[in-house]
């Protein structure tokens, strides 16, 4: 049994997986496509804070608000400019997949431009250890664990309880119809845009102090999400949820068994789920 | 009629003879004179190095203080016969692949007329070997890279002494690694294990096999761990080291993967852990950053100061360049600059390339240079050492330089120990 400290690892992991797949799936639910940049925007949220935090000496907690507001603005904008005419008729799944795929790296050169390439680091806003006997467990990673359960039950709560939320199922479940019933589809896809981009802000954010801050960061956050959402089931939020506590938690025990063998090991896993269950645990099965 | 004819055929002979004489005396006025020694002549050194990519701040962050070095270097320059000569150092971007390391040593050598390359220590050694060889270049560069090993080793280098014989290993990386481990069991002589720690990539490798039997030999306690390249999070690692005893974890060089492990071995409890790197500390600022000022302190990495060395005798004047190096440095980038672990890499090998040519007695004959090399003895920021000529590899690499260590202490780098470097295997 691996000891305490691999499952807090994984926890933490789990956190910043189900998070970002979170807002990922919430994207592909209205627009229909994966939002291959979603790493870089967890990139551009760390980088937020990290200056808000050194450069301006705005506290922790508010900065990351801050990131999730400007990257969610800047995710519509991407929607605004790039999505939405890519998706309009004349082009096909293939042109909006190349263009988020190509602001990847337009993303990571602008930011090594702007910001260096450079590993930032900022202080741990909450130093400390909190020391349990057998174990360890950092406060820093502590806050993210808090973060993560608060962003689940305030999106919980948007989406359920408010008119906002209300639009965005009514949106998902029958888009022609919610059109019907007077809902500005269009006007959706951009909230949910910048929702999604948003969670993947703060969740870059909120892993700033415990990870360095550069423009690769976002890579392996994307693919590790990526392979939540195809865990959980594509479209399925609880499925996001379910898939990145999964992975997240088989990650850092596989990789405490069996050291760097572990990744070979996590996909074979992955593709053993998909082989059983093609539409992942919570997906609907194929009509 | 006779007398007539005689008398003028003398005068004829006569004019004849005073003419030739005439003739090779203004021969003798107009011969142009021996070359006086003019002002000093620019030879064009390249520096392939990754200035792009994730591996760039390794290769930007020490620029000021390679052409610090190179402006202290040519206020004297170097004399050749009675011909003094300043270096001019050209670098170019490699960006830590094969593909830009050939298009670098293709851009200095055509466009830059570089006969020559040093400071070199990018994960492209053949790619660059495979162009500057042809051209009779010569390239110091350093050990260690998978590729940069001999072909002849168990596992398999690239390096092959007889198709590359202008390649100088002239920074023993490999050996340095050895001798590091060394320097920690002298500064702990009471550790339990050490934990060495690299890339999977290097797994298997002609390096790793020769620094494992090596330390078996001297009887060192250590275990191993790989990690895959990308990877952020080490606590699964850190906690299979920790359960295996090791109470020294060293690193081989990756130095954002050795950052993630000071931090997270802090977060996991181990503070007694000590995490060292064969590296050294490219900016105190980015380490206390990233990591953290407590999870900081203790940190062991190379120290590379020339005048901190305990066993190492280095030239004075040697310091006092890498001293004025510093300062300008500093100036140049406007403020405190206190990174050394450049001085075995540009500084070092532009000194024993220079020293060469002196040897030599030429700065354009790569063979008369590489002869000067194999065997030479040299006097370098890193102390002064003779070369192993063609005994070791086949390659003319340094060896005898330190594996000097340091620690961290209240934020400032403090000098641990201090191993000499001998041969592999």
């Amino acid at each position: 049994m691996p000891p305490a400290g691999i499952w807090i690892d994984g926890l933490v992991q789990s956190c910043i997986y189900m998070t970002m797949a979170f807002g990922m799936v919430l994207v592909f639910s209205i627009l229909g496509i994966l939002n291959w940049t979603h790493g870089q925007f967890y990139m551009l949220g760390a980088f937020v804070v990290y200056y808000a935090v050194t450069a301006a000496g705005v506290p922790f907690p508010l900065s990351l608000l801050i990131s999730g507001v400007i990257v969610g603005a800047l995710g519509m904008v991407v929607e605004k400019l790039v999505i939405e005419r890519l998706t309009g008729p004349g082009y096909g799944l293939l042109a909006v997949t190349a263009a988020t795929m190509a602001l990847i790296f337009f993303f990571e050169g602008a930011a090594g431009m702007a910001f260096g390439l450079m590993a930032k680091g900022m202080a741990t806003t909450l130093p400390g250890v909190l020391d349990m006997g057998s174990f360890s467990i950092s406060y820093q990673k502590i806050a993210v664990i808090i973060f993560t359960l608060v962003i689940m039950v305030a999106m919980y709560i948007v989406l359920n309880r408010t008119k906002v939320g209300k639009a965005i199922r009514a949106t998902a479940q029958q888009p022609d119809a919610a059109s019907l019933y007077g809902v500005n589809v269009g006007w959706v896809s951009l909230i949910v845009m910048g929702i999604g981009c948003s969670l993947a802000a703060m969740a870059g954010g909120i892993m700033g102090p415990v990870q360095s801050v550069d423009p690769f960061m976002g890579r392996i956050p994307m693919i590790m999400s990526l392979l939540a959402i195809v865990i959980g089931g594509l479209g399925s939020l609880t499925g996001a949820i379910v898939g990145g506590i999964i992975l997240g938690l088989l990650n850092s025990v596989i990789a405490y068994k069996i050291s760097y063998f572990s990744e070979v090991a996590l996909f074979l896993l992955v593709i053993v789920i998909l082989l059983i269950r093609p539409q992942g645990l919570f997906g609907a099965a194929p009509k | 009629m006779i007398k007539w004819y005689k008398v003028s055929s003398l005068l004829v002979v006569v004019v004849m003879v005073l003419s030739l004489l005439a003739t090779a005396c203004a021969a003798e006025q107009q011969k142009p004179a021996p070359p006086q020694p003019t002002g000093p002549i620019t030879i064009n050194v390249g520096v392939p190095m990754p200035l792009s990519g994730t591996a760039a701040p390794w290769g930007q962050i020490p620029t000021p203080l390679r052409e610090g070095f190179i402006q202290v270097f040519n206020k004297d320059g170097f004399k050749v016969g009675d011909q003094t000569y300043n270096i001019k150092m050209v670098q170019v971007d490699d960006e830590n692949t094969p593909e830009g390391g050939s298009a670098a040593a293709k851009e200095l050598i055509e466009n830059d007329g570089c006969k020559f390359f040093v400071g070199h220590w990018s994960w492209n050694f053949s790619a660059i070997a495979a162009v500057t060889n042809p051209a009779k270049v010569i390239f110091l560069t350093r050990n260690g890279a998978p590729d940069a090993l001999p072909a002849s080793w168990a596992g398999g280098g690239a390096y092959d002494p007889k198709t590359m014989p202008y390649v100088v290993f002239g920074t023993p990386s490999q050996e340095e690694f050895l001798a590091d481990c060394f320097a920690l069991v002298d500064a702990f002589p009471n550790y339990k294990k050490i934990g060495l720690v690299d890339s999977s990539v290097s797994k298997g490798g002609p390096g790793w096999i020769a620094v494992q039997k090596a330390l078996d030999k001297q009887g060192v306690r250590w275990a191993s761990e790989w990690f895959t390249p990308g990877t952020t999070d080490f606590s699964p690692m850190l906690t299979r080291l920790h359960e295996e005893g090791c109470d020294i974890v060293f690193v081989a060089g990756w130095v954002g993967e050795y950052m993630a492990m000071l931090k997270q071995r802090w977060e996991l409890g181990y503070k007694d852990m000590h995490i060292a790197c064969s590296g050294p500390f490219v900016s105190m600022d980015i380490y206390q950053s990233v990591v953290g000022v407590d999870a900081f302190e203790g940190a062991i990495g190379s120290y590379e100061a020339p005048w901190a060395f305990k066993k190492t005798k280095v030239n004075p004047n040697i310091i006092a360049q890498c001293q004025e190096t510093l300062k300008i440095a500093a100036q140049t980038t406007g403020g405190p600059y206190d990174y050394t672990g450049e001085f075995p890499w540009v500084p070092a090998h532009v000194e024993i390339l220079t020293q060469a040519m002196q040897k030599a007695g030429s700065v354009s004959d790569p063979d008369a240079i590489m002869n000067a090399i194999r065997g030479g003895t040299f006097d370098t920021t890193a102390g002064k050492w003779t070369m192993s000529g063609a005994q070791t590899y086949g390659s003319p690499i340094v060896f005898g330089t330190p594996a000097s260590l340091c620690s961290i202490q209240n934020g400032k780098e403090v000098y641990l120990s201090e191993h000499p470097m001998e041969p592999l295997p």
